[in-house]
């Protein structure tokens, strides 16, 4: 039968169309139930069903019965949908198909219930059924044809049923919390509950209240009212945008205070947005429209920290409007705005913790979350008693005008606080790292083991398994992605080959896997734990270049002379066979060893000499060495707590690597750009703007060293020569201060910028990009693919050649390993301060910076950076017998600080004694305090020595279970991955 | 207009039987055939109608657009005919054949529809100077049995009838840009008043005396033709000749008066047959081309 959808539509263009599609109806559509013989006709199709007799959890509707839902329910409490309690659950198409037009995120979450058997979610596909196709009637709205649609599809199962399988054996109950519809399917004799009474008298499942959403307004607990102006339609805002009247930007809350954010908008310097009325309900990342207001009431940013205090302050804005007023209104002011309204919220579910309500026994709770930068949120709860102390998630549903704080729900708990496993999650969460198990289809993709080289792959590949191949990686490293070897030729230049995992061999385009690996973007390194890229069987074993097999590479061999001159280049794909996997140290024992003459160990020779001139030559050209230190925990073997931490070794072996890969690195990106002028995967690094250097400039110049910064070969060499003998650590600062100069460095596609800003400052090369880990970056993937197109080792596709979904990919990369370079940092965060916990320890920092109040201090041993605050202090004098009060004084231009005649500056030496501020348990931070310099009153006690912690360090030898990784101190950090090409972090298998 | 060939015989039988007010099936001079004709049942118009007068098939679609007025009437929209004389009507329009014959009818209704009285195009107006709708009125000749202008003027005017055209509202005009919103019910929309809708009569002249709706072989015997365009009120929109044969003053005087009685009656039970289809609603199944 057929039936036809007339609908009319607007175009792009603005015309009006009547659009006719055809909707076929049929009369073979199974109802779902698995006794209904009628419906069986089909087939016995492979597909959860619902279950034949349903156990009803709920008390309000003690008959076996099946839940159908209304869309309102899916929107708002699919938190609820998702938890085990809601089983047998029909969803119409209708339904389906509604919130895919509503919320994307949403659609996705309930796909993924649908597709999990065990809960017996049945999708109904009522529009096709011809006994429950309705039509729209004229006048009637969009939403009551869909209501129309999901009541006569509950009718119809209750009849079909009743005829088919016996009334006994299920009804179709309809949860919906409108109430309208409600009635109407009374009226029409189809049991239907609100989603608040049915979840409530699921005795089993008392969590589930708690995250149902929570309605505008609904509650007593809320004075009516307003505290906040309206929120402007949506036309309005357009109208106005339009206009000119408002502008639209992203609202960014400021880090320090609660009470003010800006607003970006293109093209036009930030505009400030202050106090809470101002701010009008706007959260960190929304899109806003605002208005500026008159010059006169212009304002600046206020310069004291303000924290939202302690508890519920009640729905009023008056302390903050009174803090705001305080604020100085001093000469700079800057574009000041108010908020008008909201374009679209960027809300997401925020990881934090319960504050306990004083009122024993009260539901209603605030909670805090993580980031300062989201303020506090209301939420019901009965489990209070469990959830404090706890990490949980949490939802924002809305924020209502008469409410000081947005209302949420609880979504789930991740564990106890504190806790080293809750804290990881906590830290993948908010850093948006995607960390589930991987899927089935992805695992499908997999090779089946045992793998074999088939005669196929031999024929296509040139075969190195003669060569003597070897691999110099970090102790412990399971995913090996390169490996090296090193010949004399007969003409007297060396044949040097770097051989990359062939990662795009099992990573073909399109697939489950591919797309999984697109959405990671890297592999993510925490201290006690690695987010692979792409499955363990690939990154440590198929494509991990060990030396138990063979393995296929992607090998670029280049013929070079005695002066390391690339004569000439040349990629294939390979097979080869690793003789050996080294550690940095291995390896650099056998080049030391006089007496090893062994092929494999001339081969290493060979390298290091060349790589030594490489080296020369890239320094020579003006690339930048910056400093960071890193650090590495010794980890007690039972309960992975970190027991020590002790600083990198470099060896001149990691530098022979690195060398290699990034002379690789520049080979491929050649290649694929003269392929592939327009869609090339690559990675600039843009020259900083010369003011980034003034801290730099500033700091060297008071030490009496001149830094030059018209380019980078001057910087790298008035860097090199601001050395200190007497102070070995100056250096190093300096080049730390260099690091925070920098630019980020980022991947684009070739076609979208012009050709002269490819330039990577920090290498000094003219083009680059990354092709020497494939495992653990996507990059590296895209680029293997381009260049085995440009060898015709492979077929290209059509996203690979696309400049604008190269460039989506590049971004999406970007993104990932930025947010993949926070969490390395906050987990070494994490276990510093599991380190320092208990523990009052006493170290020698040097200066990095000096503030007004306070002063950045930098702790070698540990990687670790500090401030040292400078807070008034009282001193009880003794022989006046009254308080003077220690407060320093503040020199900017040298800089430096001055108390009781003893000076601070720049990069001096000092004692500080480091210990844990436990005082706020959701932000532990390490505090410290001056030792040394001894002020009298103002500087603390050395701390004791603690013997037991002295021998264990010693005596004990600890495990280390794995190499600690990320650069602490690299605020802005910059191309660190380049430099450090090798200097990747990798993680020993946990035993 | 189609080659029909007669003998001498056959025409002296037809113009006798014109002569005695007893035509070859039957009629009276002044009589029209029984004519078929169902509404709205090209579902991707906004409007349509098939109509079916003996053998003349004829399919109306009526599409709205929205485009800007023209600068003589910001504040009008507008309506234009296209006729299109399918090569399966008839031998003779093969090819370029029905070309002429087809401008030669969007000529004449464009021309009786243009007097201000007809159909109020101030309402089809959106914005002025802005933006209107267009109706574009596509005629689809699809067999030739006689009569053809006649038979299309009544299916355009049953099309515009069954018109709905969209409901826009106009949400914004900021920043010299309005913004359109389209109601989002399928089912809302507005109609076009065809109660000054003309219908045109051709009466064409078979020796002394002037017949309406001709049959093929009667447009065969027929040396001139007049067309009305006649409004429900009998007002007169257009004329226009046909053919080579001449007419004297008086009487095309005698035709106009002949033409007008004919046409307010048709008018008259066109409409009444109109509101009867619409009073059957939406429900009405629909029989299109299974006659």
């Amino acid at each position: 039968m057929l039936a036809q959808k007339v609908f009319l539509k607007k175009t792009k263009r603005g015309n009006i169309i009547k659009e006719v599609r055809e909707h076929y109806l049929r009369d073979d559509i199974r109802c779902g139930h698995p006794k209904c013989q009628k419906c069986d006709l089909v087939g016995s199709v492979n597909k959860a069903l619902l279950t034949e007799n349903p156990i009803s959890v709920a008390s309000v509707c003690l008959e076996p019965h099946y839940i159908v839902v209304d869309t309102n329910i899916v929107l708002e409490h699919i938190d609820a949908l998702e938890s085990e309690g809601f089983c047998n659950v029909i969803i119409l198409q209708t339904v389906l198909d509604e919130v895919r037009h509503r919320s994307s995120p949403i659609y996705k979450r309930l796909k993924d219930i649908i597709s999990n058997p065990a809960r017996n979610f049945w999708v109904f596909v009522n529009e096709h059924r011809k006994e429950t196709y309705v039509e729209r009637q004229p006048g009637e709205s969009a939403n009551d044809r869909n209501d129309r649609a999901i009541r006569v599809a509950c009718a119809w199962f209750n009849k079909h049923w009743k005829e088919e399988v016996g009334a006994k054996h299920g009804k179709a109950i309809l949860l919906s919390d409108d109430k309208a519809n409600r009635d109407r399917a009374e009226s029409e004799k189809i049991s239907s509950f609100s989603s608040y009474d049915y979840v409530e008298s699921m005795k089993d499942f008392p969590s589930l209240v708690d995250k149902l959403k929570q309605k505008d307004g609904k509650g007593d607990g809320f004075s009516k009212r307003f505290l906040f102006p309206e929120h402007l339609a949506p036309a309005q805002i357009n109208a106005g945008i339009k206009s000119g009247r408002y502008l639209k930007g992203v609202f960014y809350q400021s880090r320090t205070s609660y009470l003010e954010g800006s607003v970006n908008v293109e093209g036009k310097d930030p505009i400030l947005v202050q106090g809470l009325e101002h701010m009008n309900r706007s959260v960190d990342g929304d899109t806003v429209a605002v208005q500026l207001l008159k010059k006169e009431d212009w304002s600046a940013p206020l310069e004291v920290v303000l924290e939202d205090d302690g508890f519920d302050s009640g729905d009023t804005l008056d302390p903050a409007k009174k803090l705001v007023s305080e604020s100085a209104k001093s000469k700079d002011t800057q574009l000041t705005a108010r908020v008008v309204g909201i374009v679209r919220r960027k809300w997401r579910q925020y990881c934090g913790m319960l504050q306990s309500n004083p009122v024993k026994g009260s539901n209603r709770h605030i909670f805090v979350a993580a980031e300062k930068k989201i303020p506090k949120v209301r939420i019901e709860t009965r489990q209070s008693d469990k959830l404090i102390g706890q990490r949980i998630i949490v939802a924002i549903d809305s924020w209502p005008r008469s409410s000081r704080y947005p209302v949420g729900h609880f979504v789930r708990a991740l564990g106890k606080l504190g806790d080293k496993a809750t804290e990881n999650e906590v830290l993948l969460l908010e850093h948006d790292i995607p960390h589930s198990k991987f899927s089935d289809a992805v695992l499908e993709c997999l090779p089946e083991m045992p793998w074999t080289i088939t005669a196929k792959d031999k024929l296509e590949r040139v075969d190195c398994r003669h060569l003597n191949i070897c691999s110099v990686d970090p102790p412990g490293c399971t995913d090996i992605d390169d490996a090296l070897h090193a010949m004399p030729l007969p003409n007297g230049n060396y044949e040097v080959g770097v051989h990359i995992a062939d990662v795009s061999h099992f990573i073909r385009p399109g697939t489950a896997i591919d797309q999984e690996a697109a959405n990671r973007s890297t592999t993510v390194y925490l201290t006690d734990r690695r987010i692979d890229m792409v499955p363990e069987l690939l990154s440590s074993n198929l494509c991990s270049l060990r030396d138990d097999g063979d393995r296929f590479a992607f090998s670029c061999v280049w013929e070079m002379d005695q002066e390391a001159n690339i004569v000439a280049t040349r990629f294939h794909k390979s097979i080869i066979r690793s003789r050996s996997s080294m550690t940095y140290e291995d390896a650099q024992n056998r080049i030391d060893d006089k007496a090893d003459t062994s092929d494999l160990t001339e081969s290493l020779r060979i390298l290091l000499k060349l790589s030594k001139l490489l080296k020369a030559r890239r320094i020579e050209a003006g690339a930048l060495l910056l400093a960071s230190s890193e650090v590495r925990f010794n980890v007690d073997s039972e309960t992975a707590d970190p027991i020590d931490v002790q600083a990198k070794v470099m060896r001149e072996t990691n530098s022979m690597v690195e060398e290699f890969m990034l002379a690789a690195n520049i080979s491929a990106a050649t290649r694929i750009h003269q392929n592939f002028p327009d869609c090339a995967m690559l990675r600039r690094h843009p020259a900083p703007p010369a003011s980034n250097f003034d801290p730099l400039v500033k700091a060297a110049k008071q030490q009496g060293h001149e830094i030059i910064i018209d380019s980078g070969k001057q910087l790298a060499d008035t860097l090199n020569a601001a050395t200190d003998a007497k102070r070995p650590y100056l250096n190093t600062m300096l080049r730390m201060i260099a690091t925070r100069c920098m630019m980020q460095a980022v991947y684009f596609a070739s076609g979208t910028i012009e050709e002269p800003l490819f330039r990577h400052y920090g290498l000094a090369c003219p083009i680059y990009t990354h092709f020497t880990s494939p495992i653990r970056r996507y990059a590296d993937v895209i680029v293997h693919r381009l260049l085995a197109v440009s060898i015709q080792a492979d077929s290209t596709y059509a996203g690979l050649v696309d400049k604008k979904q190269t460039q989506k990919i590049a971004e999406n990369i970007n993104y990932r390993h930025r947010m993949a370079q926070y969490a390395g940092r906050a987990s070494v965060n994490l276990f510093t301060h599991l380190y320092f916990r208990n523990k009052k320890r006493d170290e020698t920092g040097y200066i990095l910076y000096i503030r007004q109040n306070a002063i950045q201090v930098l702790i070698p041993k540990y990687g670790l950076e500090g401030t040292l605050f400078l807070n008034k202090k009282k001193r009880k004098d003794e022989e006046v017998g009254a308080d003077t009060e220690l407060a320093w004084h503040f020199n900017e231009d040298e800089p430096s600080v001055t108390l009781d005649g003893h000076k601070l500056s720049l990069f001096q030496k000092l004692e500080v004694q480091v210990e844990l501020d436990s005082t706020d348990i959701q932000h532990e931070k390490l505090v410290l305090s001056l030792v040394k310099p001894a002020i009298p009153g103002y500087s603390v006690a050395p701390a004791p020595p603690l013997p037991e912690e002295e021998e264990s360090s010693t005596s004990k030898v600890s495990q280390e279970k794995d190499g600690a990784r990320k650069r602490k101190s690299d605020g802005s950090s910059t191309n660190d991955q380049d430099l450090k090409e090798k200097n990747k972090k990798k993680m020993k298998k946990s035993n | 207009m189609t080659e029909l060939l007669l003998s001498e015989s056959e025409k002296t039988f037809i113009l006798h039987g014109v002569q005695q007010n007893f035509r070859g099936d039957g009629r009276t001079r002044s009589e029209i055939r029984p004519i078929v004709m169902e509404t709205d049942i090209v579902s991707h118009t906004n409007g349509s109608c098939h109509l079916r007068l003996a053998n003349t098939d004829i399919l109306v679609g009526v599409k709205t657009e929205l485009e800007t007025p023209l600068p003589a009437h910001p504040d009008r929209g507008r309506i234009e005919f296209f006729v299109d004389c399918s090569a399966n009507a008839s031998p003779a329009f093969e090819g370029r054949g029905g070309d002429n014959l087809a401008a030669d009818i969007s000529r004449v209704l464009a021309r009786s529809y243009a007097s201000p009285e007809i159909l109020n195009l101030k309402e089809l107006c959106i914005l002025p100077g802005k933006t209107c709708w267009i109706l574009y009125v596509d005629i689809l000749v699809l067999e030739v049995g006689g009569n053809l202008y006649d038979a299309v003027s009544m299916a355009v005017k049953a099309a515009l009838f069954s018109t709905k055209v969209p409901v826009v509202t106009v949400s914004t005009v900021d920043g010299g840009e309005p913004e359109l919103d389209l109601s989002d019910d399928p089912h809302k929309a507005t109609r076009i008043s065809v109660q000054n809708a003309p219908v045109l009569v051709s009466l064409s002249r078979i020796g002394n005396y002037c017949v309406v709706d001709s049959t093929p072989e009667e447009e065969n015997c027929s040396s001139a033709s007049l067309l009305f365009s006649v409004t429900p009120k009998g007002m007169l929109t257009a004329v226009k000749k046909i053919g080579g044969g001449s007419f004297q003053q008086t009487s095309i005087q005698a035709a106009a008066k002949q033409a007008v009685s004919i046409g307010v009656e048709v008018n008259d039970k066109l409409l009444q047959k109109l509101q009867q289809e619409e009073e059957m609603g939406r429900k009405r199944e629909k029989i299109g081309f299974l006659l």
